[in-house]
């Protein structure tokens, strides 16, 4: 049967309404999950060795591509700050103006970024990979609750990892800044790490940790969403990580703005 | 012993890709320079990475233009009392890294995912080797057009992007800070050097995504789960591709145009 084409007139509020409902179908399905993964919070019910497998894979074996991450963020910060404060003549402020840059925003946001790409992909393939070859059926059929024992340890893994590469990554970032403000700039890195704490404060700080949290939950839900909703078998499968990657980014940049509001 | 053989095995790794890559790319180039890139894929290509990224791009630049007002704006305040530098300041810093660079994370973030999938489940399903079985070179049919079609969205998306990021921001320094547009609208620090560095990143990134994403799309191996590793590997290196070169073309640019 072949579809019945729209008289022009109509086809633009057509297509508009098709990506309303579409857009609506997604946004409902993540709010949905989210309440599910609260209520087996409450008490919580966790699979153990899936959650320490699920650390361990999706923390440590991303250690290696987020301290890269931040070695250049750090360097490229300085880079960026350095026409500035030669113009105005304060070298001595740079270690502040890129660290005020990188570990409020610029840190947290990419290296998020590299932990939706290699972890919330992967996780997306994975699901969908157990959807498509009705992995997750055969678990309801053996009175196992997917999202107990595969939704949840991801979910928590991934906030919780998430928020430790950032630490790590923060520290790495402000390590390659002072070696690329040595090299540029010739600023001695006791006078940076001086003007970065002297008019940092604590809050700066937190303020990235907590982006870092919201962040490793909005990938950790569209990862798992996408995966599990997951039809049309292999070729599904790629267009779901596609879909899943692409909303954790706007998902991210979302959130960003509002947290960058409200946190002050 | 052990730390040692595994710092080795990575390093042995990544020197490997990094000629996988380059071998693409001198295959790419090559193939493209004798004009042999069929016109009708590439305009598909082109529809398929650059118009459908437009909605995506507008909305994720849109945003970073309004946070990287607002924090920079929160920044400049504990140091100088009024914001008429903030406009210009933001300007030269756009055009010279921030747009290009976040607008080019985005895009391989999307752009790599699609061919990296597209070409990594067409490889599993065997029609790669079709290709190859009647004499048909898979980087002139499947890399070739894409590389064209990427070098030429990429690059007026980037500009698209800038040009979303400086609105919103001009928005926002108007609205929240009581900038007026007058002020914000200041291009006096944005020098030919600014220009070209920008640009440049842009021509880079856009060569760099496609050839790294299908060249993590031709490596798939075993099936379905496969394919779902190479798209992840392709976005994760697409977008270290992004940020190293980001790095290179920066720091270059700050020898040749210091100012």
């Amino acid at each position: 049967m072949t579809a019945r084409r729209d008289p022009w007139l109509l086809r633009g509020p057509g297509a508009l309404g098709g990506v309303s409902l579409a857009l609506g179908e997604q946004v409902g399905g993540l709010v949905v999950l989210f309440a599910r993964i609260i209520a087996r919070l409450l008490p919580p019910r966790i699979d153990r060795y899936e959650l320490v497998r699920n650390l361990h894979r999706m923390g440590v074996k991303s250690l290696p591509i987020v301290v890269v991450t931040a070695l250049f963020v750090g360097a490229i910060m300085v880079i960026q700050a350095a026409p500035l404060v030669t113009r105005f003549n304060a070298r001595e402020i740079v270690g502040w103006g890129a660290g005020f840059a990188t570990l409020r925003e610029v840190g947290p946001l990419l290296i998020a970024l590299m932990f939706s790409g290699r972890v919330g992909a992967n996780n997306t393939a994975e699901l969908g990979t157990m959807t498509v070859t009705s992995q997750i059926d055969a678990l309801r059929a053996l009175a196992i609750d997917p999202i107990a024992y595969l939704v949840l340890p991801r979910v928590i893994s991934m906030i919780v990892m998430l928020f430790v590469l950032t630490v790590i990554g923060d520290i790495v970032a402000i390590g390659g800044a002072i070696v690329a403000a040595k090299a540029l700039l010739d600023v001695d890195p006791r006078s940076f790490l001086n003007s970065l704490f002297v008019l940092l404060n604590e809050w700066d700080l937190l303020t990235g940790l907590i982006k870092s949290l919201l962040f490793g939950a909005m990938i950790a839900l569209t990862s798992c969403h996408f995966g599990l909703s997951v039809k049309g078998g292999a070729p599904g499968v790629g267009k779901a990580v596609n879909a899943a990657v692409v909303a954790a980014a706007s998902g991210i940049f979302i959130l960003d703005y509002f947290s960058s509001f409200i946190l002050g | 012993m052990s730390a040692l053989a595994t710092t080795g095995e990575a390093v042995l790794d990544v020197v490997r890709d990094v000629k996988d890559i380059l071998t693409m790319a001198r295959r790419t180039v090559r193939v493209v320079l004798r004009g042999r890139v069929e016109r009708k894929a590439v305009v598909e290509q082109m529809h398929e990475i650059g118009n459908r990224s437009v909605f995506f791009i507008t909305v994720t630049m849109g945003f970073i233009g309004m946070i990287l007002v607002f924090q920079s704006a929160l920044q400049a305040l504990r140091i100088v009392p009024d914001l008429t530098i903030l406009g210009s300041t933001y300007g030269e810093i756009l055009i010279r890294d921030i747009g290009a660079s976040i607008g080019g994370m985005m895009l391989a973030t999307r752009v790599g995912a699609g061919i990296a999938a597209e070409i990594g489940s067409m490889v599993v399903t065997e029609q790669v080797d079709a290709l190859r079985m009647c004499s048909a070179d898979p980087v002139e049919y499947l890399v070739a057009p894409r590389f064209v079609a990427s070098v030429i969205m990429t690059f007026c998306l980037l500009i698209w992007a800038c040009f979303v990021a400086y609105i919103t921001g001009m928005l926002t320094a108007h609205m929240v800070f009581d900038v007026n547009y007058q002020t914000f609208a200041n291009f006096m620090l944005v020098d030919r050097g600014d220009v070209i560095i920008g640009l440049t990143k842009c021509l880079a990134y856009g060569a760099a995504i496609p050839i790294v994403s299908a060249q993590r799309g031709l490596a798939t191996f075993g099936g379905s789960e496969g394919v779902g590793a190479a798209t992840t590997s392709a976005v994760v290196s697409s977008s270290l591709a992004v940020i190293v070169l980001q790095f290179i073309i920066s720091a270059i640019g700050y020898l040749i145009f210091p100012g």
